[in-house]
């Protein structure tokens, strides 16, 4: 088994600091922030711009080159609403270390971001979703074939597309906790890869609680065979969870050092 | 249904690393497939073979080895002989009479020794220690200045030194250095991170990941091996991605079947054939578990060894 997959989440216009940067196109918060996190032990970056409607393709490319240019053609997951700054990105995308993500699809309004990423040869976040949140795993699985079948149509191998089961949030939807790392296990058990925003799991908790809920949802995440997360990989507790759930999968070779790795 | 051939491709690489000057000079590693699984891909440099010498001379040697080096007085004339050797890439020099328990030679004696080798023969030098890691620590670090500019690959940095013979070799003489483990995973794995650590270059490294004469727990060396280059090329860990070197006389030679003499065990014949053998077996062994370069002693196993790489690289 290959080793777990950080996808970083920091770049993003969720963030103050980074929504400036994206409108001034100024390159130095996010490339501070691509190096904390590719430090920390991140191999994707995601690139969220936004809805970027009227200057999206532009923009992305402009973050994919600053990116890559910077950081050795790290491969990036390119985050926005807004399709053609996608296949913008992708245009001027290296793709020595990986290729690109297209983050993401649903069942629903946003299936053909799977026909983008069939076109452009992408890996594609497939959120098994459809119009609001998949009531159980019938729904969820359902999703899942849907968007399956569509990336097999357009020629894509079923290992490019990333089943996001959509983690929930623990302070109130307690009892669906289960249920999501059930989904994660037929996943896994039908050879596909997985990811998802898992701390949304610890949304509204206290601050000093959410590595410890997020290390151990990732732990029973792992355990079940999920392949990837976004997250914020500054968060030291998760990551030295992560490393050390990838050593007791034999999916590291374990040495004493692993944790700096 | 028509035959489909689904070459296994992997997104690493081991590291390519040179040793020695000049034309002679080699390059073992650089492979992408696993061992000879050229069908696969590209196996970068061909596996290479080198000729172990000793101060010490030819004490306990068969008579195959004595003969070949009929005539050399001094460890420069062995080592000249052991270059034109018949398949030989490279010369391996054994300082073995340093170790306090043995001769103890001096730590000035034997870098004489090894001075005058690498300045004898144009082939890349592989230098290997006595053994005694306190003695190894002042010893290989003296070897690795007095060489500089050989680029010889110094055998080897262990846990209890690699600060001192790492730091030397890989960092401030700029030679290659051997990171030494016994057949333990995942301390080749730490020994190679803390060397980087260190801030010797990957490129710099060599592993010697140990390896025993067949027959004597020989399927732990596979699986360290195998456990490695999967590591390596299937999960793209980098710091695994160093070529392997396996100094195989050392121990073959020194287990019971290529030591009892013919008169005490004339059940199993010739001593000279039954030593022959089991270096060979060991290095075909070795070889195809991942090991890039092998340590040999007699004439017959090094022309051996090097024709099976020929014919199967």
């Amino acid at each position: 088994m290959s080793k777990f997959i950080v996808i970083g989440e920091r770049i993003s216009v969720t963030a103050p600091s980074i929504n400036r940067a994206f409108a001034e196109k100024d390159p130095e918060p996010i490339l501070t922030r691509a190096k904390q996190q590719l430090d920390a032990g991140a191999y994707y970056l995601d690139v969220n711009i936004g809805p970027a409607e009227s200057n999206g393709e532009e923009l992305m490319k402009w973050a994919v080159e600053l990116l890559q240019g910077e950081f050795d053609n790290v491969p990036l997951a390119l985050d926005t609403a807004n399709m053609k700054a996608i296949e913008a990105g992708i245009s001027v995308y290296n793709r020595s270390k990986g290729k690109p993500i297209v983050n993401s699809a649903d069942a629903a309004g946003r299936i053909e971001y799977v026909d983008l990423a069939a076109a452009n040869d992408a890996i594609v976040i497939a959120l098994c979703n459809g119009e609001g949140i998949a009531k159980d795993n019938d729904e969820r699985m359902m999703y899942c074939q849907t968007l399956l079948e569509r990336g097999m149509e357009h020629g894509m191998e079923a290992t490019d597309l990333w089943f996001d089961p959509l983690f929930l949030v623990t302070k109130g939807m307690q009892d669906k906790q289960m249920d999501i790392l059930e989904c994660i296990k037929m996943f896994s058990d039908m050879g596909l890869n997985s990811t998802g925003g898992l701390s949304n799991n610890s949304n509204g908790m206290p601050k000093h609680i959410r590595p410890i809920m997020d290390s151990a949802m990732v732990a029973m995440a792992m355990m079940q065979g999920l392949t990837s997360a976004i997250v914020n990989p500054n968060d030291l507790r998760l990551m030295e969870t992560i490393k050390s759930c990838d050593i007791i999968k034999n999916n590291t070779l374990y040495a004493d050092s692993y944790l700096e790795l | 249904m028509p035959f489909n051939r689904k070459p296994q491709k992997f997104n690493a690489q081991i590291k390519a690393v040179e040793i020695g000057v000049g034309e002679k000079a080699i390059k073992i590693g650089g492979e992408n497939i696993l061992p000879f699984y050229t069908f696969d891909g590209d196996m970068g440099n061909t596996p290479k073979v080198g000729v172990e010498i000793s101060d010490m001379g030819l004490e306990g040697a068969v008579a195959g080895i004595v003969s070949y080096y009929e005539g050399c007085t001094t460890a420069a004339e062995m080592a000249k002989k052991a270059a034109e050797m018949e398949g030989a890439d490279f010369v391996a020099l054994s300082l073995e009479g340093g170790d306090p328990n043995g001769a103890n030679k001096s730590t000035e004696e034997l870098v004489a020794v090894a001075k005058e080798v690498a300045d004898a023969i144009d082939l890349p030098l592989v230098v290997e220690g006595c053994k005694n890691v306190e003695k190894d620590s002042e010893l290989l670090v003296k070897v690795a200045e007095a060489l500089q500019g050989k680029n010889v690959l110094v055998l080897a940095a262990k846990e209890e030194n690699y600060k001192a013979v790492g730091a030397a070799a890989g960092l401030a003489y700029n030679q290659k250095v051997g990171a030494e483990s016994a057949v333990d995973i995942n301390l080749a794995k730490q020994l190679n991170v803390v060397m980087t650590q260190l801030g010797v270059k990957p490129e710099s490294v060599v592993m010697n990941v140990g390896t025993a004469a067949v027959g004597y727990g020989y399927e732990y060396v596979v699986s360290t091996m195998d456990r490695i280059k999967a590591a390596a090329l299937a999960q793209s860990d980098t710091t695994l991605q160093m070529p392997i070197i396996t100094p195989v006389a050392s121990e073959t030679w020194s287990v019971k079947e290529s030591l009892a003499e013919e008169a005490d065990a004339p059940e199993w014949g010739s001593r000279e054939e039954r030593g022959i053998s089991m270096e060979i077996q060991t290095a075909a062994a070795d070889l195809v578990s991942g090991s890039n370069a092998v340590i040999l002693r007699h004439p017959q196993s090094v022309a051996t060894i090097a024709k099976m790489i020929k014919e199967l690289a």
